[in-house]
């Protein structure tokens, strides 16, 4: 059938909304939307190709540095990878300081979606808040590992760092702070009336959509499929008994909405850890062998799956990484963005997938 | 100095545009960047004002290592930019590729062979106290009697 175009109109790579390089070409008929495309390829490194051949400690380095903004569950796929290849344990201690950070990182890394979401929609006092509280996160974040945003604190065998009694007093203050705060701020998203234009029945991505693109993470759990989230699968998780959260309506509105219960759940998660955490060593040590393992875990953004194949020398031989952003861009241009009403939607469609171009194109 | 000099001294003093652009990090600087934005370090107290526009900005931040995508297209924001104008590099991607700058990577720094570079920030990311520093011990430098210094 031959459709009628009226104008095909390219927003990016520069723009004022995305934070990273992307293209998006809408087909349009007046200022609806019927069709769209996403233009990728400003952010290719290699990254892969940089890894192959080289020693295991340095492809942890570059392992975080494939996306800056979730660095720290890209160190802990890669470095549980390794350990399920040769077999390592892990102490009791360590695996709850794993996953204390890596809640730390899923925290800040939510929030700075739901900061751009808002920051799009030109709703800036709440994105301003959002930011500032952010800024608290960072700190905790920082206070354990000792830096803000690549911090590699998860080594095979254990972590680097120890959590002091202090640390525990401070995050639990500041765990109490960042709970008061967002309930207050997601208040606020929730009932807003000029929100609740920009948001809700924009952007629909339905369960038989979402399912047949293969979303994941917080775009796929909006539209009602909890069990995409892979913390279910993870060992530490399930003891400290997990369970996802999810919503029904499969619009921008439930996508952030997910993203402030996943911060609340994740609040709950750390308070849980550092009831559990027992003194005892944080680092067994344990030397990566040969090995061939595919690991999947849960990033913030959705399923991120490594494959490594090492030598006895621990030498990466092959490596490919499958992270979850691609997913959830191609449900965004061929379902959520069909159909939107108006272009100022496109983006803040756009940004409420959470899209990270740097760990979709490595 | 002239007059009019001296106007437009006092005004750029307080009123800085900045751009930013990623030419091809791991987005973590990004991040480092838009946390300046944040009421904690407050840039608009500074007179700086996050435009993402080329065509209105003053300072342009180069994030980055640079990747092909980039080859004309970082020229071409570059000569978007009006009139006084100063480019900072943002971490260690675009001053040396950082840890990406290895064999068989499909990078090209430093960004200082494409466009001019008045500044550099190290660091990976560097924090975004240093990020606003960098802007302000420049600005003045770039802007400072520009018309007159032109001639």
């Amino acid at each position: 059938m031959k459709r009628t175009v009226d104008v095909s109109i390219p927003l990016g790579p520069v723009h004022p909304c995305f934070k990273e390089p992307a293209r998006v070409k809408c087909e349009t008929r007046g200022e609806y939307v019927i069709g769209a495309e996403v233009e990728l390829g400003y952010m290719k490194k290699g990254i892969e190709r940089i890894m192959r051949g080289r020693p295991w400690q340095e492809v942890m380095f570059l392992a975080e540095r494939v996306c800056g903004i979730c660095s720290v569950i890209h160190n802990m796929v890669y470095i549980e990878a390794l350990e399920a290849n040769s077999s390592i344990p892990v102490p009791e201690r360590a695996a709850l300081l794993r996953v204390i950070v890596n809640e730390l990182d899923r925290m800040q890394s939510h929030i700075l979606a739901n900061f751009s979401y808002c920051y799009t929609i030109e709703h800036e006092t709440l994105a301003m808040y959002l930011l500032d509280i952010r800024e608290r996160v960072m700190d905790e974040l920082e206070r354990i590992t000792g830096a803000r945003v690549t911090c590699a604190y998860i080594v095979p065998g254990g972590v680097r760092f120890d959590l002091r009694s202090e640390d525990d007093l401070h995050l639990r203050a500041s765990l109490a702070a960042i709970e008061e705060e967002m309930t207050r701020y997601m208040q606020m998203f929730a009932t807003g009336p000029l929100i609740a234009l920009r948001s809700r029945g924009i952007g629909i991505l339905t369960k038989d959509a979402a399912r047949e693109a293969g979303a994941v993470g917080p775009t796929a759990r909006a539209s009602g499929m909890p069990e995409t989230d892979r913390r279910l699968l993870h060992p530490t998780y399930r003891k400290i008994g997990f369970s996802p959260v999810s919503r029904d309506e499969g619009d921008n509105y439930a996508r952030i909405m997910v993203r402030f219960d996943e911060v609340l759940a994740s609040i709950g998660l750390i308070r849980t850890c550092l009831d559990l955490l027992q003194p005892g060593p944080i680092r067994g040590g344990g030397i990566p062998g040969a090995g061939e393992i595919a690991y999947s875990g849960e990033a913030p953004r959705g399923e991120l799956s490594y494959f490594i194949r090492t030598d006895e020398a621990g030498r990466v031989l092959d490596i490919a990484i499958q992270t979850p952003s691609i997913m959830n861009i191609e449900a965004c241009c061929h379902a959520m963005l069909v159909g939107v009403a108006s272009l100022a939607d496109v983006s803040s469609t756009f940004v409420s997938a959470d899209p990270c171009i740097a760990c979709t194109e490595r | 100095m002239s007059l009019l000099q001296s106007i437009k001294n006092f005004v750029r003093s307080k009123s800085i545009h900045v751009s930013y652009v990623d030419v091809g990090s791991c987005n973590g600087c990004d991040i480092e960047v838009l946390a300046c934005l944040s009421p904690r370090y407050d840039i608009e107290q500074y007179g700086i004002y996050v435009h993402n526009n080329p065509r209105e900005a003053d300072i342009l931040l180069v994030i980055g290592a640079f990747t092909p995508g980039w080859e004309d297209k970082l020229r071409m924001v570059w000569e978007k930019i009006p009139d006084p104008k100063a480019a900072i590099a943002i971490g260690n991607c675009p001053i040396s590729g950082c840890l990406f700058d290895r064999p068989h990577t499909l990078i090209d720094p430093p960004v200082a062979k494409h466009i001019p570079i008045a500044a550099q920030v190290p660091g990976c990311p560097p924090r975004p106290t240093e990020i606003i520093s960098a802007v302000l011990s420049v600005a003045p430098l770039v802007f400072r009697d520009f018309e007159e210094a032109k001639r």
